[in-house]
């Protein structure tokens, strides 16, 4: 191997690459230019990137007013102080909905709450489409039930679940809502003020093009949960106590100004292609690679109709792992190999084994997808009958 | 041939530790011949110029291509301290043509004494 091959990504549920060019370069002006956030600094030679930002995620998820729209480091720290806000009060008697489609980002918060003796947790399975249906929610509910945290698109399956359907239930039955919605802010149109939802976690390095130490949630009502943090906001700081505005009452602490900068140019870089031409690239992508890897009797796809772009796959007679080293030094793919912090998930579809996965993004070409799909037939063709001896 | 560094590092889900580790060297095919010595190796041979896994069960695996500068190894995590100078000195100790095992036989030996009085408490 004298040279490296040029390297194709394909692991954009993890975190996107490349990001657009507005992105790096509005990264580099918010270091260049004197931080001006409100109520931090005076004058106002500089861009206010908090504001933006807290702007263009609100347009783009449809939130009114935007201060419902909360920063955070990412996803994982968004969803734990949700949970723990809504939770907050909660003793033994607290019942909790999820799914087996969950991240860790939400199954360990909810798990070390229940090893705490503090919630009921009830996981409920997903069917054969990779969706949890209403159904089976309302079933789970009792007159116990305070909350469901639920993923919105699955990191494995690429699954997307029907929230409309399930925030619908959850309301009629006084049960709070959070959608977990890594996956899914920037790949497919949101509508958070029409969504029965009362909370949706996102975070700023995947489809949103921004960079890592980035996320937020929205939150529709917040008087429903408490705050875990505490501390400056530059605001009302005669009191000693939180302010209640929104957003300060949930954002304590200096912000990661070149991470929002970064994410507004990020989120502004999607509105000026539009949700619907990045949806008709996804799935035109998506379906020719399973397409593709479909014509090798090898290859196993976990989901063959997902709703992003995210393919999970298996090849017989080769360890995962081993295709995603294959892959990444012999052609320059970069895909991801594992249990995806999904475990539920993986005892399902492959007994816990894991998966190769390819995900892609607005910038993945179509020669691309081309190349990687005639990588991942020539392994699975020569992976069977299994690996020789030298 | 040399280890240089290793460039990156994670716990992986089966319980092992994976580093990467960049090679003063092109891998020559003979060196996973020479693997064959000190445990098993598999090949998929036609994959790039020769995808090759070494497996020594209890202590690391070792999987890489021929003319590549990089291997990534597994290292059975309990016992890690004990055989990573080991695998230093696969890589060192590997020439072309005939090599003398004997001194790298009998550090295997007195290695694999040690880890197995640590993972199953006898030798």
């Amino acid at each position: 191997m004298a040279e490296n091959p040029p390297i194709i990504y394909l692991n954009n549920a993890a975190t996107t690459w490349p990001k657009p060019p507005g992105v790096v370069e509005a990264v580099q002006e918010s270091l260049a230019l004197p931080i001006f956030g409100s109520g931090r600094t005076t004058g106002s030679q500089g861009e206010d990137y908090i504001s933006l930002a807290r702007e263009a995620v609100a347009g783009l998820l449809s939130v009114d007013p935007p201060e419902h729209v909360v920063f955070t480091q990412n996803a994982t720290d968004s969803l734990n102080l949700l949970i723990q806000g809504f939770l907050a009060g909660c003793d033994a008697g607290c019942h909790v909905l999820t799914t087996a489609l969950d991240h860790n980002a939400v199954l360990r918060p909810l798990h070390e709450l229940e090893r705490q003796g503090r919630i009921r947790l009830t996981i409920l399975p997903f069917a054969e489409d990779g969706t949890v249906h209403p159904d089976t929610v309302e079933a789970a509910i009792t007159p116990e039930t305070r909350l469901m945290v639920t993923t919105h698109g699955s990191n494995v399956l690429g699954s997307v679940q029907d929230v409309a359907g399930i925030g619908e239930i959850l309301h009629d039955h006084g049960v709070y809502f959070i959608v977990d919605g890594a996956q899914t802010a920037g790949h497919i149109p949101i509508d958070l003020q029409a969504l029965p939802v009362d909370a949706y976690a996102f975070t700023g390095h995947k489809a949103l093009f921004g960079i890592a130490g980035t996320g937020g949630f929205y939150l529709q009502d917040p008087e429903s949960i408490a705050p875990i943090r505490y501390g400056g906001t530059g605001t009302d700081s005669f009191s000693l106590f939180q302010p209640r505005d929104m957003p300060e009452r949930f954002e304590a602490g200096t912000h990661n100004t070149p991470g929002l900068a970064a994410l507004a140019a990020g989120v502004n870089y999607i509105q000026s292609i539009g949700l619907a031409a990045i949806t008709e690239k996804a799935d035109r992508q998506t379906a020719f690679l399973i397409r593709e890897l479909k014509s090798e009797p090898n290859i196993t796809i976990h989901n063959t109709h997902p709703a992003l772009p995210i393919i999970s796959l298996e090849i017989q007679g080769i360890e995962n792992d081993d295709v995603g080293f294959i892959l990444a030094r012999a052609y320059g793919i970069i895909a991801r190999t594992g249990l995806h912090c999904a475990p539920l998930v993986h005892r399902v579809i492959d007994g816990g084994v894991g998966s190769v996965r390819l995900s892609l993004s607005w910038f993945t070409t179509d020669e691309e997808c081309r190349t990687a799909a005639k990588a991942i037939k020539e392994i699975a063709k020569n992976a069977n009958p299994s690996i020789s001896s030298p | 041939m040399r280890i240089l560094r290793s460039v990156r590092h994670k716990s992986c889900a089966d319980g092992s530790f994976m580093k990467e580790f960049l090679l003063s060297d092109p891998i020559p095919e003979g060196f996973f011949t020479y693997l064959e010595n000190f445990g098993e190796v598999e090949a998929l041979p036609n994959l790039g110029e020769g995808f090759y896994k070494f497996e020594k069960p209890d202590w690391f695996s070792i999987k890489g291509f021929v003319g590549d500068t990089a291997v990534e190894v597994r290292f059975k995590k309990e016992v890690m301290k004990l055989t990573v100078d080991f695998l230093y000195l696969l890589f060192t100790s590997y020439r072309e043509g005939a090599v003398d095992l004997s001194r790298v036989k009998q550090r295997e030996e007195a290695v694999g004494r040690r880890v197995q009085e640590h993972l199953y408490g006898h030798t």
